[in-house]
């Protein structure tokens, strides 16, 4: 109970725009929960309530089991970072991340520490207005940090990362987790959570999509697929015609289904073919995400195409 | 609650702007009522005594009294007087003392211009008698004739031997304000005093000289207008004066005396507050609207999620911080002030000096930075409700300056209103004297900018609580 986060039934209109449409899902301690959907589709929305920052129209986010509202040092419970940009670009970073740890009652020595755990020591006393946007990220990541929570939230914390940023925090957030931590992080982008996340909810115009895990989605989307590459492939695709299998050609590449693929090997081999490469197709998880989310996209485009994207992007920032 | 009001004052703190603003503001408020007083021709020159009376007299030599009965006094106004009077001669501004009545304020001994002694509440009938010994005249008053009480004794140092002794009646000016399209204008209605006089004696009697009418009025000055010589006049039947008249003998000191364009020159040492609550209002909005503008509002809200005690800890640390900083330049104005008022022959008797340690000057001072601290969070109200500085700064400017330019435009009661009704009304706080253009008392204006400021704070309240932030 205390660190998940746990979704119920969340609906949640902007004037006549469904953002979030019976959402419900969990997030787990000790793993990367990554919350994947196409932009629009009701992921910093979903943050948003959970923070009791937007009233959602029906349902409940509870963090540990209580509403956020009723936390009297929030973020000694969840730390999140929704907005990189959300910072006063007057003020110096260490200055920002003074005034939060005064409102929870964090000892000054955890800015200072945050503030090297993110990289940003020697830059502290710059103002945020002088900050890149990978700097911006890595500021609010501190700030999501200072109370040291055990749920964390992260929305696209890797816009904006040079690619040493985004191997770091790919790291990070997987040591939080190993830490036993709560760590929900949102992405448009399968890729950037390939390597990270433990456990997935995918979401398309506000609604769940899928709530599984990486390696189930993986299986999901597999089809059994053998690829072949040859100097034959005529004859290859005889051959496995015959043998009962079904075969696709494509740029001197067969890829055969209803064959395992030591049968495809030993058949191929015993008729003379040359074979250069035999391999099992691997549906990526992009592909698998991709597949699940293409009616949502498509589907959005097709009702609104006025407003659609464009619409739903204003909701993801407003 | 305390480590919140610690975090939005690092907050407002951190930012050049909140410095900039503040520093500027105490600045130019501080320059601005230096201004106000040095460039301002609103003070005049010193006023002369008014000695315009009708006086029915006879010389009196040597030591003597004079006694009267007022039996009835019309009630012209308030400070109209009938009495007995002893004057050096009959030149107006001329030295004397005089027992009368008056309608609003009993009965007065005064002398010189500048003295002022009150006797009983009591009206007419009443007996009145002056006793001259020397040069200490001393006033006595009576009720029936026979039992008299002193009401004070004046001295008029090297009075000559023969002064004329008698009755006198005087009934001071009405003034009517009137303003519109910007201008303020004062009327002037003159009133018209009677009373009835009898069992009247000089004593020792000296029947060589009668009573004779005299209506004494003021040396006319070449080139300025003389004012035309009003009604006056007595008829005597079987002893009994009635005697009728206009004017009124008194400066400063006596407090029929009375200038009607007379300034606030505590206000006025303070009119820099406009500037000052410019800054204020600036500061207020921009401590909510900037939140909502970079986004940091969710920073806040995600920091500290329960609304009251956010929203309260922002009002209390921007009226904090606008009362820090509008004291020592209310104060720092005052006393910029004071000098050159001095300098300018703003001075006693017409404008006594002023100081931080009288109880209404403090009212002034300390309460021009506790309206300040009210309009700034007044401000930081309408911020919040409207998110945006664009919408918000103008509608918090308006409120507060549209009257101040509004009004002048009206009639003097409509302005008043204006001033009562808008958060204006609070700037009354600064008034130390009431003037004809005063709206409402300087508490009671504070009490209404409080109220709106609780006003735009409740609904800002409501607004953050179910509003999406």
């Amino acid at each position: 109970m205390r660190n998940t986060i746990e979704v119920r039934g969340l609906r949640k209109r902007y004037g006549r725009t469904v953002a979030v449409d019976d959402l419900s899902f969990r997030v787990e301690p000790g793993q990367v929960t990554g919350f994947i959907g196409p932009n629009g589709a009701g992921k910093s929305t979903t943050m948003r309530v959970i923070l009791d920052l937007d009233a959602p129209n029906e349902g409940t986010a509870l963090v540990g089991g209580r509403r956020y509202r009723t936390l009297r040092t929030p973020l000694r419970e969840v730390g999140a970072l929704l907005d990189a940009g959300a910072i006063h670009p007057g003020r110096r970073a260490r200055d920002h991340l003074l005034w939060l740890a005064y409102s929870n009652s964090l000892p000054r020595r955890r800015v200072d520490e945050v503030l090297d755990l993110v990289g940003l020591a020697s830059v502290a006393r710059r103002r945020a207005g002088k900050y890149s946007l990978g700097m911006r990220q890595r500021l609010g990541i501190a700030a999501a940090l200072l109370g040291d929570p055990p749920i964390l939230m992260f929305d696209e914390p890797v816009n904006g990362l040079d690619p040493e940023g985004v191997v770091w925090i790919r790291g990070l957030l997987r040591g939080l987790a190993g830490e036993g931590r709560a760590v929900l992080v949102s992405s448009h982008l399968m890729s950037e959570l390939e390597d990270t996340a433990d456990h997935l909810v995918v979401v398309g115009r506000g609604r769940l999509i899928a709530d599984t895990t990486v390696s189930d989605l993986l299986a999901s989307a597999s089809d059994g697929r053998i690829l072949v590459r040859t100097a034959q492939p005529a004859d290859a695709t005889t051959l496995l015609t015959n043998a009962g299998g079904t075969v696709h050609a494509s740029d001197g590449t067969l890829a055969v289904t209803g064959l395992p693929a030591d049968g495809v090997i030993t058949l191929l081999t015993r008729h003379g073919v040359p074979v250069s490469e035999v391999a099992q197709a691997r549906a990526s998880l992009e592909q698998a995400y991709l597949a699940l989310t293409r009616h949502a996209v498509e589907f959005g485009a097709a009702l609104e195409p006025n407003v659609g994207h464009s619409g739903a992007s204003t909701v993801e920032e407003a | 609650m305390r480590q919140l009001l610690r975090a939005e004052l690092a907050k407002l703190a951190s930012l050049r702007g909140t410095v900039w603003c503040l520093s500027l503001g105490f600045i130019l408020m501080v320059l601005l009522s230096a201004w106000v007083v040095s460039s301002s021709k609103f003070y005049g020159d010193l006023p002369k005594p008014a000695d315009t009376f009708s006086f029915v007299h006879r010389p009196m030599s040597g030591d003597g009294s004079v006694v009267a009965r007022v039996t009835t006094q019309d009630d012209s106004h308030p400070w109209a007087k009938a009495g007995v009077i002893v004057k050096e001669s009959l030149s107006s501004g001329s030295r004397y003392a005089a027992l009368m009545l008056t309608p609003g304020h009993g009965v007065r001994l005064e002398a010189d211009f500048t003295t002022d002694i009150a006797g009983s509440a009591g009206g007419a009938p009443r007996w009145l008698r002056l006793t001259r010994s020397g040069g200490s005249i001393t006033g006595y008053e009576s009720t029936d004739g026979t039992t008299w009480s002193q009401v004070g004794t004046v001295t008029l140092d090297a009075l000559p031997w023969t002064v004329e002794v008698g009755l006198f009646v005087s009934s001071p000016l009405d003034f009517e304000y009137v303003q519109g399209g910007g201008a303020q204008g004062i009327g002037i209605i003159p009133t018209t005093g009677r009373a009835v006089f009898d069992h009247v004696n000089v004593e020792p009697t000296d029947s060589s000289t009668g009573w004779t009418y005299l209506k004494v009025v003021p040396t006319p000055t070449p080139g300025q207008p003389q004012m035309r010589p009003g009604p006056g006049g007595m008829t005597e039947v079987d002893g009994s004066f009635t005697v009728t008249g206009e004017g009124d003998i008194a400066w400063y000191g006596i407090p029929s005396f009375f200038r009607p364009d007379a300034r606030d020159i505590v206000s006025d040492s303070l009119q820099g507050v406009h500037i000052g609550l410019l800054a204020m209002i600036v500061l207020g909005v921009l401590a909510a609207a900037a939140e909502y503008k970079t986004g940091m509002i969710r920073a806040t809200l995600a920091a500290y999620p329960r609304r009251g005690p956010v929203l309260a800890a922002k009002a209390l640390v921007v009226a904090g911080v606008a009362f820090v900083v509008g004291l020592p330049a209310s104060t720092a104005a005052f006393l910029v002030a004071q000098p050159i008022l001095r300098d300018r022959g703003v001075r006693p008797p017409a404008y006594p000096y002023r100081s931080l340690i009288e109880v209404d000057v403090l009212r002034a001072v300390v309460g021009t930075a506790a309206a300040l601290a009210l309009l700034a969070v007044f401000a930081l109200a309408i911020g919040m409700l409207l998110r945006r500085s664009s919408r918000a700064l103008p509608l918090v400017i308006a409120v507060v300056m549209v009257p101040q330019i509004v009004g002048p435009l009206l009639s003097l009661d409509a302005d008043k209103w204006l001033t009562r009704l808008t958060p204006t009304a609070g700037l009354a706080i600064q008034e130390t004297t009431e003037r004809f253009d005063t709206a409402i008392d300087p508490w009671a204006g504070l009490g209404v900018l409080a109220a709106y400021t609780a006003l735009a704070l409740t609904i800002a309240l409501w607004s953050l609580r179910h509003r999406d932030a």
